[in-house]
């Protein structure tokens, strides 16, 4: 009996191989399995466990009380995304084809207020350069300060377009970068930008990888180079200040750590958002997706930079509300620019 | 020890082009090429993108050609394959797409043993590099897994000579397997920004063999001679496995072609040009 088993096992094996047919049904909609597997994909790929002292095994234990198979899509998405909320990471997100959700905790902090708009009309004003609504530039104080401002690094210039934009910024003395409220995009176009200010190649920080589904199963930290761009770079000797705020998060927060190596960048603002962790893309067997964090990105310290990056120079809330300033990240920006302070 | 020889004569054969010794025979050989263009089912399950199993349709066009070659007395003979597959594949819960897109060429030679007037059984190696990619139409930051192998196969052909009424049939049955080689595979979370931007190639290059690897071509058709015209049908069951860095890939298709036949002399000049009659490389 025995030996029949195995042989129709084997037999079943090679008629799948050639068929190609899953004898197993990989689609369910039942809340255990889903469940489950949700809970599996994280424990085998997230990357923040240890850095972040999460028990997840205590949390599959609270979460799996909540679970059970006649409850409806609504109330399983809603118990899922809180779940996911635990791990405190932007970078983890549920989809379903009417829901995502998402954690925001990290960008809500005593942060000065932000309007783009602010600093268009009334420190800007006629005469801005930009490109598709997501870049703009000018050259502010009489010419003196360069002003470029990056909503988001989703959209990336080409090689053309930033060296017509250095081309009108090179009589500056200093320059103004301004990425408050930048959630990050592609690191390719982040490195793109970042690569306009490195005059040879340097080490900006460290990349790991899950090398196992062991939660502690990661590669050795790879170094990252960054290569000085072929075409119009700025002056090294040149000060360069980059605005940042707590919604700088993912490939800005990336940026920003880059960036911050080099001797004549000052970073002005309030705390970064953080979002270190290169994130993936998996799926649950009902179909839904799930994006989380994979690959931590360190800075040249080996140091996480997850929960965010200090500014070099802080401009508090309590600040803007003793001076009567529209912004006074920038004014400040500004000044150290023209006077040094 | 004489299999190391024998693998070693056809590794050979495989890198040395053939002498032009067909000027010596008097009746030369033909290049039988086939074209096809088959449509059928595709299951691709790769883990890098996705734990599930996706399914849908494959379209194939597969181009081959066949010679007999000088060396061997007319007993060795070439094998060209050209492959292309696009597949459209979705997720058990029919909401995500993969698309995958794929281009193999191989390059074998086989020894013809004629058993009996109407069978041949043909055994040899062949060297396969094939290149592709499956596209995960959701997945945001790993959106794709790409494909690189380059493979030592053994084949087989076992061939059948047969008629149904006054029409010539030629039925063939065709196995490819890969002995070994080497692949690409990126490791366990390694993304490729990681290893196309920074260059951490590392563990990304993997030596393959049944270990980690495990893939098959079963390759059935039958050339109908008309006058004037070959048709050629056929049935292609491809399956591809690899277990690499704990991320598995298993493409499975099932592909029904049809197409046509052609036999040509690939070297011409006066002296063929006043020939009556030419020796097939296929039948």
């Amino acid at each position: 009996m025995k030996q029949y088993i195995s042989y129709k096992s084997f037999l079943l094996l090679i008629l799948s191989l050639l068929l190609g047919c899953d004898f197993s049904n990989e689609y369910t909609q039942s809340p255990i399995h889903n469940f489950k597997a949700l809970w599996e994909i994280l424990d085998e790929n997230y990357c923040f466990f240890e850095y972040k002292n999460i028990d997840w095994d205590i949390i599959h234990d609270e979460y799996i009380s909540y679970i059970h198979n006649d409850m409806d899509d609504d109330y399983l998405f809603s118990t899922l995304s809180m779940m996911l909320n635990e791990l405190e990471d932007g970078h983890v997100n549920l989809f379903s084809p009417y829901r995502v959700s998402s954690y925001e905790g990290w960008q809500y902090d005593e942060t000065l207020p932000f309007a783009f708009y602010t600093v268009r009309y009334e420190y800007l004003e006629d005469g801005v350069s930009g490109f598709d609504d997501f870049l703009f530039y000018k050259a502010i104080e009489n010419g003196k300060i360069g002003y470029i401002y990056y909503e988001t690094f989703k959209e990336g210039l080409h090689e053309k377009e930033m060296d017509e934009m250095f081309e009108e910024l090179k009589n500056c003395s200093g320059l103004i970068i301004d990425i408050r409220d930048n959630g990050g995009g592609s690191l390719t176009n982040s490195d793109r930008f970042a690569s306009r200010f490195f005059h040879q190649k340097t080490l900006t920080g460290y990349i790991q990888h899950k090398t196992g589904k062991g939660r502690n199963d990661f590669s050795e930290p790879y170094p990252i180079y960054l290569q000085p761009s072929h075409s119009i770079l700025w002056p090294e000797e040149k000060p360069v200040v980059i605005l940042t705020n707590r919604r700088c998060y993912s490939a800005s927060n990336n940026f920003i750590s880059k960036m911050g190596v080099l001797k004549n960048v000052t970073t002005i603002g309030t705390p970064t958002g953080g979002g270190s962790g290169f994130p993936f893309t998996s799926e649950l067997p009902n179909g839904w997706g799930v994006r989380f964090s994979t690959s931590p990105i360190l800075d040249i310290h080996k140091e996480h930079t997850e929960f965010g990056i200090d500014p070099d120079i802080l401009v508090k809330i309590s600040d803007s509300k003793e001076s009567p300033s529209l912004d006074p990240a920038l004014d400040k920006a500004i000044s150290f620019l023209l006077t040094g302070k | 020890m004489n299999r190391i020889y024998i693998l070693l004569f056809i590794l050979l054969c495989i890198t040395l082009p053939g002498h032009s010794q067909e000027e010596k025979q008097d009746t030369p050989y033909s290049v039988n090429e086939g074209t096809m263009f088959g449509l059928g089912s595709s299951h691709v399950k790769d883990t890098y993108l996705s734990p599930f199993t996706y399914s849908g349709w494959g379209f194939r066009i597969l181009n081959e050609r066949m010679k007999i070659i000088s060396a061997g007395d007319g007993r060795i003979s070439r094998q060209q394959l050209i492959n292309v597959d696009i597949t459209s594949t979705q997720n058990p819960a029919e909401n995500v797409n993969d698309f995958g897109g794929f281009v193999d060429y191989s390059l074998g030679f086989h020894y013809r043993f004629n058993l009996t007037p109407s069978f041949r059984l043909m055994t040899g190696a062949s060297g396969h590099i094939m290149g592709g990619f499956l596209y995960n139409t959701r997945n945001s930051n790993n959106p794709l897994s790409a494909k690189v192998d380059l493979d030592l196969n053994l084949s087989a052909i076992i061939m059948h000579y047969t008629r149904i009424k006054e029409t010539p049939l030629i039925l063939r049955y065709q196995i490819d397997a890969p002995i070994a080689g080497v692949f690409f595979s990126p490791d366990y979370g390694e993304s490729y920004y990681e290893i196309f931007n920074t260059g951490n190639l590392g563990h990304t290059i993997a030596f393959n063999s049944f270990h980690n690897k495990f893939a098959l071509k079963n390759y059935l058709t039958v050339d109908i001679l008309c006058k004037g015209f070959t048709l050629r049908t056929g049935y292609l069951n491809s399956i591809y496995y690899t277990d690499n860095n704990n991320t598995q890939t298993r493409i499975i298709s099932n592909t029904f072609l049809v197409g046509w036949v052609k036999e040509f002399v690939a070297l011409g000049g006066k002296r063929n040009k006043k020939r009556q009659k030419i020796n097939s490389s296929f039948y």
